[in-house]
């Protein structure tokens, strides 16, 4: 793994901007930054990006399966009680994924490490699938990079085959999928776009709706503005706010089928990551995490991560060196307690720091993406840079 | 699906009718002295609370 100082397109932002890439520079700074690249050697992708992610995945499914019907653990994860009928059944029912993004610490020379899940809203699909592709492309054309790179790379097309299995109706019709979400947020509206064009490819048909325009019909049922029954719906709004909002006790009233579904509430929950490590110790890919309260947590000694249970793109995540709280973001979560994972400092390259997302779709993992960050906390500001095989 | 939208369903001929707004649909629910009527009834807004609650607007993104 290699980070490569590479020469801009001239007309990156034109490429972005026809492509819909309207997010390229947030607040006036860069967020798409092509002024270096990630090259990886096709063995460290296949052997200690891809495959770790598979198995992760299916630890993760472990997890899953034993935590479903477990009081105990639900209570951990501080999932509120009303909703794991809800939970349960979706995952009883076989309700499918379609996409989740593992955050992995790897500098190439020892195993990747999980950070986090991001296994129910995650972003950033958009510049992975697509711009990211096109940088390639072009790169190649230009001789930013060599004739013969690669990437990992196939986010669109399992996206689209992924859509296909999920808009099966019945007797062959093609189904209205609502996709919904903040979509006054340049960022989300995107991704929705995004995703709805892919599933637009696979041949379903589709709505955009904002979270807030849900309604609720009396007789028992969310419905969209024209007044649609909404079947199925993919949302870009985490399943914790929603069993916190008002429509959150109508959730198991309502026939929607949600993408992705609440057996997904399991994992996009930092808890899971001291229940991964409890049932798979010393698992190569896995730190060790211990709930805040559990007195093993002093195993991790002065040096750990503290992150909330639930928090969103690094706010409240502290990093103690020693006793020292060396780096922390500001945020307003922590109300359902913390989690103590191992320190595991992040790789610096040319004084950043990169994070790989490594992105599954149906489960298979498919794609790789880089937040780079001056900071060792990888937040919301966190750069996107390309990646090549080479 | 049985519920108030099947007896409405049933029970609209016997009611006076009346048109809805659109984004919202006719009920039948019991109205004063105990006669049926029908109320157009759908409401908005019970999501997207999550930004309001943790940062005080709502444009924070959902996403992450």
């Amino acid at each position: 793994m290699r980070r490569l100082a590479c020469p801009e397109r001239d007309d990156w932002r034109v490429t972005a901007e026809q492509a819909g890439f309207d997010f390229h520079t947030i607040d006036g700074e860069r967020y798409w930054d092509e002024r270096a690249c990630y090259a990886f050697t096709l063995d460290e992708i296949e052997r200690q990006i891809e495959a770790p992610t598979a198995e992760i995945d299916a630890m993760c499914l472990e997890l899953v399966a034993r935590a479903i019907d477990d009081e105990g653990l639900l209570r951990r994860l501080k999932i509120p009680e009303a909703f794991w009928p809800l939970i349960s059944e979706s995952w009883h029912r076989d309700e499918l994924s379609l996409y989740g993004r593992l955050d992995l610490s790897f500098d190439g020379r020892g195993p990747a490490k999980l950070l986090e899940y991001n296994a129910d809203t995650p972003t950033s699909i958009f510049e992975a699938a697509v711009f990211q592709w096109t940088w390639l492309e072009q790169a190649i054309e230009r001789q930013i990079v060599e004739g013969d790179a690669d990437q990992f790379n196939s986010i669109h097309e399992r996206l689209i085959d992924a859509w296909r299995k999920l808009g099966q109706g019945k007797l062959g019709q093609p189904r209205l999928l609502h996709l919904a979400g903040t979509t006054d947020n340049i960022e989300d509206a995107g991704t929705l776009a995004y995703l709805e064009d892919t599933a637009r490819q696979a041949g379903l048909q589709t709505s955009l709706i904002d979270v807030e325009d849900i309604g609720w019909r009396d007789d028992g049922g969310f419905v969209d503005l024209d007044n649609r029954e909404i079947e199925l719906a993919f949302k870009l709004y985490p399943w914790e706010w929603m069993f916190h909002d008002a429509f959150g006790e109508r959730l198991a009233k309502a026939a929607t089928r949600w993408i992705e579904p609440p057996w997904k509430a399991i994992l996009s929950n930092k808890g899971m990551l001291p229940l991964l490590w409890e049932m798979f110790p010393d698992h190569p890919n896995l730190l060790p995490a211990y709930f805040e309260d559990d007195p093993n947590c002093a195993r991790l000694g002065a040096s750990y991560v503290r992150k909330p249970i639930y928090s969103r793109e690094g706010a409240n995540i502290a990093l103690v060196r020693e006793g020292v709280e060396v780096a922390a973001q500001a945020g307003p979560y922590g109300t359902e307690g913390f989690i103590r994972q191992a320190l595991a400092p992040l790789p610096k390259f040319a004084n950043q720091y990169p994070v790989i997302g490594s992105w599954l779709i149906d489960h298979t993992p498919c794609g790789l993406s880089i937040r780079e960050d001056a900071s060792p906390i990888t937040g919301n500001t966190s750069r996107f840079l390309p990646h090549a095989i080479l | 699906m049985m519920g108030s939208a099947a007896v409405g369903a049933v029970s609209m001929g016997f009611v006076r009718r009346r048109p809805c707004p659109p984004g919202t649909v006719p009920v039948v629910v019991p109205g004063p002295y105990g006669r049926p009527v029908v109320s157009c009834q759908v409401t908005y807004g019970g999501f997207g609370g999550g930004p309001y609650r943790f940062y005080g607007h709502g444009h924070l993104h959902g996403g992450g």
